[in-house]
This record gives structure tokens, sequence and C-alpha cells, in this order.
């Protein structure tokens, strides 16, 4: 019984993580109509930054907040300075732009970092374990869980209550209409790339003492969220959230009754999602 | 426009004519070059079917080129004294049968969503080639012998690298030609006007649907092909053959040579393998200027190499080409 329970936890954890590098994904493309391969390099270079920050200061928490930042400047420039250069030719370039970005980013950790794997090692409370319900459970997971219940929560605040909110859904809407009622909407753009760029940059962060950092890490989580992303929907993020739970603890479970299987298991689900909805979970009808 | 159905005829005559008298002017190592250029040239060509023609941004492509290299390797290690005609058969064989399972799931969705969902299929077949390590030999890979050629009583010695590359360069060449022939078929047409227009195609009449997924089926097979010669040249497969870096290989290739036209990823094909070739001597990080080579084309060069050299005759005529970065294919230029 305390075994499902553990297991559950791990998969919460799993989910927890995969939910913030989909979200910011999901969001992107549900507003932008970009789909964004470089996503997972992002993330990747979250957790190096993350890796440099905390090595060299011994602190953890200040890369929860700085590696973010960069990541949201980065974002914003390749936004604005190439995304914004093809969009003109039309989706498949973005897509070759963004695919050819991971590339170069992949290439530039492994001749910085080198390539093999690097731990990030944190101490202090989050290096803990707690007694909790009978058992005992590493703090960092159940951190892991909390961030993204927060990121999630933060997201559909402002997304469904406030102004910003209305102006981001107005724009994917009529981008035109809006644009002629005085609202920048390349800004806005521009800030969406790079808000889901940081967001990205901070599920790296959160990974890094999680899992190992390496190069093969944003390959290994793009596909996890690829397949996210078409269980739950194109561009829904409650299609994220359960699409993430589901993949998480499949992920889990599957490790603890088909250890062989387990890697297909995803797959599976998803050419499942294909046969029976391809537009997915939640997603609207194509 | 540079290349109409007469030129194209000359084209390949000279082709041919230059690869037959090639090895007697290289290097035994630039003969094994010249090889590979050619299979790959195939991969490269086929994979653009899909990319300029059909305008089906694929990331999956290495499924084809990777169950086709190991099929016929698996098949030289389990079944002995199996003729190199068999051999490339059933490659192209599995080639197929991938093709029309993951053809009739993907073709549904289109765009973005295609290209998501090609990107994990090619995973997931690079996890399966690394758990089923009995047949695939897993991280180690699988070594082969390359078979002779047997013609009733006559015997081909195919062990020499000179040998194999004329080998190569009929069968790969023929397959190449047979591309070509099929932009020019019905079937080619009405692959490039349901990029255009599908909805009005399919008012005509035409289900656009089959045409896609035989299009898609055709150039999973001669990805297969490729993928067979590049297991017989290098007597050696590794899951690396079916890795996503084999379709990022490929996407480069008919990138930088140019997708508006049929030959543009030929050109792609040769240009990066010397390019390859001469910066992995420089350096090891030689895929890093090869992506940022890819980059500043896609942000440039949209029409790649391929799109200057049309622009030539227009610069010495006084005309002005097309608009840089203006997407260069229309149904004449690509014929």
């Amino acid at each position: 019984m305390n075994e499902i329970f553990v297991f559950s936890l791990h998969g919460l954890a799993y989910a927890g993580l995969l939910f913030l590098v989909s979200a910011g994904l999901t969001l992107v493309f549900g507003m932008m109509n970009v789909l964004n391969f470089a996503h997972a390099a992002m993330y990747m270079l979250g957790a190096y930054f993350s890796y440099t920050q905390v090595t060299t200061t011994g602190l953890f928490w200040p890369s929860v907040i700085f590696c973010p930042l960069l990541l949201f400047i980065l974002g914003a420039l390749v936004e604005r300075f190439l995304l914004r250069r093809v969009h003109i030719h039309g989706h498949l370039h973005e897509l070759l732009l963004t695919f050819g970005l991971a590339y170069i980013i992949t290439e530039l950790v492994k001749w910085i970092w080198g390539n093999y794997p690097l731990a990030v090692n944190i101490t202090g409370f989050l290096s803990k374990s707690i007694h909790l319900f009978g058992i005992i459970y590493p703090v960092y997971r159940l951190f892991v869980i909390f961030c993204a219940i927060m990121v999630g929560v933060a997201m559909a605040l402002i997304l469904y209550k406030t102004r910003m909110g209305i102006v981001l859904r107005a724009s994917v809407n009529d981008g035109e209409m809006v644009d002629a009622l005085g609202i920048n909407v390349p800004l806005v753009m521009m800030g969406v790339f790079a808000f889901g760029s940081a967001l990205s940059g901070f599920a790296g962060v959160i990974a890094g003492p999680l899992l190992s950092t390496y190069p093969g890490m944003a390959h290994e989580i793009l596909v996890d969220a690829f397949v996210v992303i078409v269980v739950g929907g194109f561009g829904s993020l409650g299609g994220a959230v359960a699409a993430s739970l589901l993949i998480g603890e499949l992920q889990s479970f599957g490790v603890l009754l088909f250890p062989k299987l387990s890697l297909a298991l995803v797959y599976l689900l998803m050419a499942g999602v294909l046969i029976v909805k391809p537009s997915g979970l939640f997603g609207a009808k194509q | 426009m540079i290349f109409q159905k007469k030129a194209s005829h000359f084209v390949i005559a000279v082709l041919f004519l230059v690869g037959g008298l090639a090895p007697f002017a290289l290097r035994q190592y630039q003969v094994a070059m010249l090889t590979e250029i050619i299979f790959f040239a195939l991969y490269a060509v086929s994979y653009n079917l899909l990319l300029g023609y059909a305008g089906l941004l694929s990331f999956g492509h290495a499924m084809f080129f990777g169950t086709g290299a190991f099929t016929a390797a698996v098949a030289l290690v389990c079944i002995p004294g199996i003729s190199i005609w068999s051999d490339i058969f059933l490659a192209v064989l599995m080639a197929i049968l991938v093709g029309l399972v993951v053809g009739s799931l993907l073709l549904r969705t289109k765009g973005a969503y295609f290209a998501l969902l090609t990107l994990a299929f090619n995973s997931l077949f690079y996890v399966v080639a690394t758990k089923w390590s009995s047949v695939t030999g897993g991280d180690d890979g699988l070594s082969i012998t390359r078979p002779n050629i047997s013609i009733g009583s006559i015997t081909i010695q195919l062990a020499g690298i000179t040998s194999f590359y004329y080998f190569t360069l009929v069968i790969i060449g023929m397959a190449i030609v047979f591309c070509w022939y099929f932009t020019h078929t019905a079937m080619g047409r009405t692959v490039l006007l349901i990029r255009e227009n599908e909805e009005r195609m399919n008012f005509l009449g035409y289900n656009t649907h089959i045409s896609r997924l035989l299009l898609f089926v055709f150039t999973g097979a001669a990805a297969g092909l490729a993928g067979a010669f590049y297991s017989l040249h290098f007597q050696f497969v590794s899951i690396s053959a079916i890795s996503v870096d084999m379709t990022t290989t490929v996407l480069l290739m008919a990138f930088v040579g140019g997708t508006g036209t049929f030959w543009g990823p030929i050109l792609g094909t040769f240009v990066y393998i010397i390019v390859q070739s001469y910066l992995s001597d420089l350096t090891d990080h030689w895929p890093l200027f090869m992506g940022l080579i890819f980059v500043f084309m896609v942000l440039v060069m949209p029409g790649g190499l391929s799109q200057i050299i049309q622009k030539i005759p227009g610069v010495f005529s006084g005309k002005s080409g097309d608009e840089p970065g203006d997407r260069v294919v229309t149904e004449e230029t690509i014929l």
C-alpha cells in the first residue's frame, strides 16, 4: 500500500515537471501558432545555467530567479530578431527555424559543458526527507509538485482574470482588431514568447536536481512534452494538466508494473489517442 | 525553370557519365565518399518529395532509412546465403510496411501537428531499436559482410570499394531517375496540386488522403532503399541510423540544396558531405557549424543553393531575380 503511495507521488513529481515544460510550449502554440522545437533546448539551457550558478556560488535559490530571467531575455531576442523575420514565409519556416535553433543550442551545450551528465547538488531544507502519512519522502519532489501547482494557478489567473489575459486571448482571435484598438500586438507576442522561454528555463532549473543534467535531456523531455500536447489537445491548458498527470503516473507505474515496456507505454497511449480522438482529449476539433 | 524536361534528360546522362568515369580520377577514399553521396542523395531526394513537393514537414524520415538499414543488416545476419537482391527487396518491403502503418496514423494531421508526431514516432522507432538489442545489437550495432552478386553462373565480387561504387551508381541512380519520373506522372502532379489547393482537388474528385498516403509510402520505400545501401556500404549499422540525428541530416541536405527543385537536394547532399568531411577534420564541433549554416539559410535564402543558381541567368540578362527570401516553389520551377 505504501509502495503505491510512493509511486503515485513519484508520478506526480514527474507530472509536475512535464506540466512546467508543456505549459510554456502549449501557451506559445496557442497564442502565436508557433510550435517551438527549441523549447526543450531552452529548458536544458535553464538547467545548465542553474548548474553553473549552483556550483560557483553554492546557492540554489538565486537560480530560480536568475535563470528564467536570462531565458526571458534570450526568448525576447529570438522572437524579435529571428522568428519575426521568418514569420512572413509561413509556418514551415518557423518550424525549421526553431528546429535549427534547438540543434545549435544542443551543440553549444555539448561544447561548453561537455557531453556527460552533471549533478546539481542542493543543500538545506530541500535536500532533506520528511515523514508523510507513514512514509519518508524527499522534500524536493514535493517542491516540484508545489511549483507546478503554483505556475498552473498563476497562468490560469492571468489568462482568465486579468486585463492582460483578455488582451492575449483577444489577440489570438483577431490580432488586427486588437492592433487597431491601440495595443501593440507584436510586443504582446514577443512577451508571450519570452514568457514561454522563461517558463521553460524555470522548468530546467527545477529539473536539474531531480534528473541529471546532460545534453540528451532536451530531446527526452521534448518527446514527452509532445505526447502531453497530443494527448491533452493543442493549445489547451486544462488538457496539458490532465495529460501531464496521466503520463507522469503512467511512467511511474509503468516502471513498477512492466519494466520492459515502460518506455513504449507513453507512445502506445499517444497512438491510442490518435486513433480514437485525433484532436486530443481536450482539444477543439481541427 | 532552369531544368526543363529535355534539359533534365541531358543532366541525367551527364551525371551518369561523370559518375561512371569518376573512379578513374579519384582516390579510393574519395570513391567511398562518392558512394556515400549517391545513396544519401536518394535519401535527400525522397525527403524532398515530402517537403518540397507535398509541403509536408516530417521529422521522422530516419525511421524509413533506419528500418531499411536494419532490415538489410539483420537479414544478412539471420538468413545465411541470402542474395543481395532479396536482401535489398526485404529492406524496401519493410520500409513500405512502416510507411503504410505510420502514414495511415499520421497523415490525418497537418502542419505543425504532423511535424510533431513524426518526431515522436521517430523516437519510438529509436527506443525500439535500442531496447530490442537481441535483434538490432542495441548500442553495439551489427557488423555484416557484403554478399556478392550472382546472376546465373556469373559472380560479381562486391567486396571492393570500386565495384560496390558501380553497383550503387546503377541501382541508386536508377531509383533517383525513377523518383524524377514519378514527379512527372499524373500521381506526382496530383500531390503538387494538393499542396497548392487541397479543397479544390477534393472537389474535383481526387481522394487526397490516398494520394498523400501513396506518396508517403513511396518516399519511405526510397529512403529504405538508401538505408539498405548505407548498411551495405559501411558493412555496419548502429542505432544512429534510426535516430533523429539522421532525420536532421537529411533535412539539412535537402534544405541546403534547395527544396524548390528536384535536383537541389542532390546538390545539397554533395555539398553537405564534402563540407562535413572538411569540417570534421578541423573541429569536433562541426554539427554546430552545420546548424549555424542551416539557420542562416532559413533566415536569408530559404530557396537554398539552387535558388542562387536559378538567379544567375537573371543577373547576366540584367533582370532582377526573385525578392530575397521569396518561396520559389511554384509548379513551373519545380517540374
